[in-house]
Parts: structure tokens; C-alpha cells; sequence
């Protein structure tokens, strides 16, 4: 793929880098070699991350708010900090202005579940004049009903699913709960299959490290994949773009890949 | 010769046992004319608002804050402190339905971040064990396998000092800690408001259940609100608990769950 051809390049140069060490008799860890394959890993996780993992948490809650036939539901992830809550998708009354919206994870009901670890109803929101605020400053509708879940999988927290309103429960014999627990598992693996390929890069580090023959180089890739860079959203944003590319037809598929090799060349002038 | 630990059998040292148990458990025996007066019971949750109709006044209480620069990755605050949610406070209610005059400390571990938060619940429990709490009510859980070990340590530990350890079960059909292990009593929520009207499971892991659907529970401002989770199930055992200790003390948490079971309303 077109996409990968920087990383390809970069991958070459730390190779030929790592050979001409082993030639002038170099055994010590090749740590620019690192650099750059610290760097390819950072970009490698979000180009390889599956695509439509927004869309799929979207149908997770149009697909929530029908069968409750609920006012509104959202997801809400934590923030990389871990203090707040950050509406990602949302469906029914105020969807719009809700993603985005950020609320601390020591406030309302949302903030008890994911920090309880535990689900919660409450059915006269109202009566919580604080909580009533703190929803409505988020979705800009004041709910008489909430259900919150924690979104938590074995190895880590990610966020909360909430139903505003619901006016219908679950099928006979599933309670509002069990069902809402089944959107949330789904809504947990999507997010933790999205995470695993941002932190692709890392894992690998870590992988190599553990099998590394020797002790020095083994630390040295340690060291590395603590302090490899973040995963580079702008990479996945093309990676997007590429596959969205990728719909269209030979033709416009060979414009686009001439206009981007253009503009690769061109850059590539203006480093110089 | 003997191998090791048993010096404790030898007929010198060896302590009788005080049993107390009836062949025929029941209400009258086990609680009849108790108000939980004397037992310790700590409330692990969001804080509690004393100045709430009922629950005050507190024995005290203390807040756990994650710090990585503590021993163990989280600092203890002693002192008074106000509820950050109003479940804390919703739970000391329900306790108190059972065990009116039991002393009730406020361990918060609820914060302004989630990062440590296994660890902080973990040192909220060492606080309460540490500070000789007889129950505990841990409305909170995590699904986190890293923790599995750390809280199994821990209610071993309480097991040893008779602590008795009350969990609310993950709504999600998967492990969760610290309401997994088998010396815990593990709470779900069944419908029926009553206080006193408890069931218990023959397939465990979870083994009581409590009212927990559709309550009308204590909340923030003195206010009462209408809530429903297997959160508000745990205290009401936890109040059960603290009434029969006030009347035996000296109950092993595995005579607790065997008493209980006797008690149970589908008990034959």
C-alpha cells in the first residue's frame, strides 16, 4: 500500500543503519536504529487500526436507544488523565451538542459508575438537583430517568454507557440491566480492540525486549517502549482517508496515489 | 519432633472454642433485641453524609487518595469529609435500617481521578481492617484481573481477623473483585423492599440476595432518591451482619454465611 511507503523507507534506512554497524564491527545497541523504530512503531498501530470503530460505537447506541426506546444514550470515555469523562457518541435528544462534552469523574451518576465499577439506576433524577445539572449542562436535556454501566473489560477501564428516559425494558425474562450490560460488553470490546492497535507499537517494543539475546539490548528496548511516542492521530486520520480512497474506482485511485506522490516529492525538496 | 504450626494443637495451648451455634438457627436466636450497638462497620464507598436523617452520627472515617509516592500507592487522610456522590450515604441508610446503633466509619475512596483506584479500594480495606472494623461493605468492584491477587490477599486477611467482607457483584456476567472470592459474601439485588427478607443461592459465586430494585434510598441534601443496583443489595446484608455480630460477636465469618443460609426466607 501507497500509505506505508515513508514507514517502508524508514524501515530501510535503520536496516542499512543496523548493517553498517555489524560491518565497521559495531555490536553495541544501535540506539538511532531504536529512534527510528520507535517512531515506526508509534505510527504503525493507528494505521493498522480497524476502520468504522466510531460507527460501530454509534450503532451501539442508536441500536441502545431504540430498543429502550429511550430520550437519548451515550458513550463517555475516560480522558487520557483520567479525571473526566468525554462524551464520544451519542444518539436521541441533544446528540449533537453531547459529543465532546467533558465532566469530571467525581460528579453524577455517570462518574459513581465508573469509579464504583458498578451499574446504577436511578428514576427520579430530578430529586438530585446537582446531578440534574450536571447532565443537562452535558446533553442539554434534563432527564427523569438514568441507567448507568461502567465500560470495563479485565484488563482496563475505558469509560460509561448511559440510557436517558427509557420508556421500554428488555424482552420477558431480561431485565433493563442484563440488557444494557450486553450493549456495554459489545461497546468494551470495540474500544479495546481499537486501543490494542494504538499501543501496537509499544507491545512490539515490549515483545522484542523479551526475546532480545542480549541483556543490554534487551534494556535498551525496554527502555525504548516506555518512552516510545504517542500514536500519531494524524497518521490514522490518511490511513482513513486511504481506505475511504480505497471505495473509489481504479481511476480516482490512481489520481490520488499520483497527487500524494507528488506531494511527497515535493516535500521531500523542501526538507532538503 | 513436630512439623510447624503444630505447637497450636498441643493439649497446653490448645484454646476452646466458643461455638454458640443453636441446632436450630433462628431470627430470635440469632438477632432478636440487637441493634448492632458495639459493632464496627465500615461504609468503603463515596463518603457519608452524617447530617443525613438517621445515619449520624459517624465513629469515624478517613479518605484514601492515590499517590505514587506512597508506600503503597495510596495516602490515608483521617478525619471528617463530606459525600462526593450521596451513594455512601445511601448505603449508611440501608445499614442502619438493620443496625441503628452500630458505629459506622466513612472510608472514601472515590476521588478526582480513576487512575489507582484498585489500589486505593485495596488500602481503604487495610485501613478498616487495620482500625479492627468487623464488616465491611464494599459497594465497588472492578473487573481488572491485575487486582485479582492484591484483593485476594486482602480478604484472606480479613478472613484471619473475622472481618466480615460484603461485596456487591458486577452487573456484567464476568469475575469481579473483591466480590469473587469464596470467603466474601457476595451480594446481588432481588425485588421486595424489606430489609429483613434475604435469599440465598445455591450456585454460587454470588450467594445473598437483597433488596436492590426500585428503593427509595437516602441521597445528598437529606434528600431520598429512587435507585436501583446490586450497590444497594450489599449494605442490606451488611446491616443483617452487624445485627447478629452485636448479639455474637464472636462469629467466624464462615458461622456468619452458615447462620445466614439457616436465616435465609427460601430456606427450608
Amino acid at each position: 500500500m501507497r500509505a506505508s511507503r515513508p514507514g517502508r523507507l524508514r524501515l530501510r534506512v535503520a536496516a542499512e543503519s543496523v548493517q553498517s554497524r555489524f560491518d565497521m564491527g559495531d555490536t553495541s545497541p544501535p540506539y538511532d536504529v531504536l529512534s527510528d523504530l520507535s517512531q515506526l512503531a508509534a505510527d504503525l498501530g493507528p494505521a493498522l487500526r480497524p476502520r468504522g470503530n466510531d460507527e460501530l460505537l454509534q450503532a451501539i447506541v442508536d441500536t441502545a436507544r431504540v430498543v429502550f426506546d429511550a430520550a437519548a444514550c451515550s458513550i463517555a470515555l475516560l480522558s487520557e488523565r483520567e479525571d473526566e469523562l468525554v462524551c464520544r457518541v451519542a444518539a436521541g435528544s441533544g446528540a449533537e451538542a453531547t459529543v465532546g462534552l467533558r465532566i469530571p469523574v467525581d460528579r453524577g451518576i455517570a462518574g459513581w459508575a465508573v469509579m464504583a465499577g458498578q451499574s446504577i439506576a436511578i428514576d427520579d433524577v430530578r430529586q438530585d438537583p446537582r446531578f440534574a445539572a450536571d447532565i443537562a449542562e452535558t446533553t442539554g436535556y434534563i432527564p427523569n430517568s438514568i441507567m448507568a454501566m461502567p465500560l470495563e473489560s479485565e484488563r482496563a477501564t475505558f469509560g460509561v454507557i448511559e440510557v436517558l428516559d427509557r420508556r421500554r425494558g428488555g424482552a420477558e425474562g431480561v431485565d433493563d440491566m442484563e440488557l444494557l450490560a450486553r450493549f456495554a460488553s459489545q461497546a468494551t470490546l470495540a474500544i479495546e480492540t481499537s486501543r490494542i492497535f494504538s499501543s501496537l507499537g509499544q507491545a512490539l517494543f515490549e515483545s522484542a525486549a523479551l526475546v532480545a539475546p542480549g541483556q543490554e539490548l534487551r534494556d535498551a528496548l525496554a527502555q525504548r517502549a516506555a518512552q516510545a511516542p504517542r500514536p500519531n492521530a494524524e497518521l490514522a486520520e490518511l490511513a482513513l482517508l486511504f481506505h475511504d480512497l480505497g471505495q473509489l474506482g481504479a481511476d480516482e485511485r490512481r489520481v490520488a496515489a499520483q497527487i500524494a506522490e507528488d506531494f511527497l516529492a515535493y516535500a521531500r525538496k523542501r526538507r532538503r | 519432633m513436630k512439623p510447624a504450626w503444630s505447637w497450636q494443637f498441643d493439649r497446653a495451648t490448645l484454646q476452646r472454642v466458643e461455638t454458640s451455634l443453636p441446632t436450630a438457627i433462628t431470627r430470635e436466636w440469632a438477632w432478636e433485641g440487637s441493634t448492632g450497638a458495639g459493632v464496627k462497620v465500615a461504609v468503603i464507598d463515596s463518603g457519608i453524609d452524617a447530617g443525613y436523617p438517621g445515619v449520624g452520627p459517624l465513629a469515624g472515617g478517613a479518605v484514601l487518595v492515590a499517590d505514587a509516592d506512597a508506600p503503597r500507592g495510596a495516602r490515608v487522610i483521617e478525619g471528617p469529609h463530606e459525600d462526593l456522590f450521596g451513594h455512601g450515604t445511601a448505603c449508611a441508610a440501608i445499614i442502619r435500617q438493620a443496625a441503628p446503633d452500630a458505629d459506622l466509619y466513612s472510608v472514601r475512596v472515590l476521588g478526582e481521578r480513576l487512575t489507582g483506584r484498585g489500589i486505593v479500594f485495596a488500602e481503604g480495606m487495610r485501613w478498616a481492617l487495620a482500625n479492627g472494623m468487623q464488616v465491611l461493605n464494599m459497594s465497588l468492584s472492578t473487573s481488572r484481573v491485575e487486582y485479582f491477587g492484591l484483593f485476594h490477599e486482602i480478604v484472606d486477611e480479613a478472613y484471619f481477623q473475622r472481618a466480615m467482607v460484603v461485596c456487591a457483584v458486577n452487573n456484567v456476567r464476568a469475575p469481579s473483585y473483591p466480590s469473587q472470592y469464596a470467603s466474601v459474601f457476595s451480594v446481588a439485588a432481588h425485588e421486595g423492599r424489606d430489609p429483613f427478607h434475604f435469599e440465598y443461592n445455591t450456585a454460587p459465586p454470588v450467594e445473598f440476595g437483597a433488596p436492590g430494585i426500585d428503593l427509595e434510598v437516602g441521597w445528598l441534601g437529606g434528600r431520598t432518591i429512587r435507585a436501583t443496583g446490586n450497590s444497594f443489595a450489599a449494605p442490606h446484608v451488611t446491616g443483617l451482619i452487624a445485627r447478629i455480630l452485636g448479639k455474637h460477636p464472636g462469629l467466624t465469618p464462615f458461622q456468619m454465611k452458615t447462620v445466614l443460609l439457616a436465616l435465609a426466607d427460601n430456606a427450608r
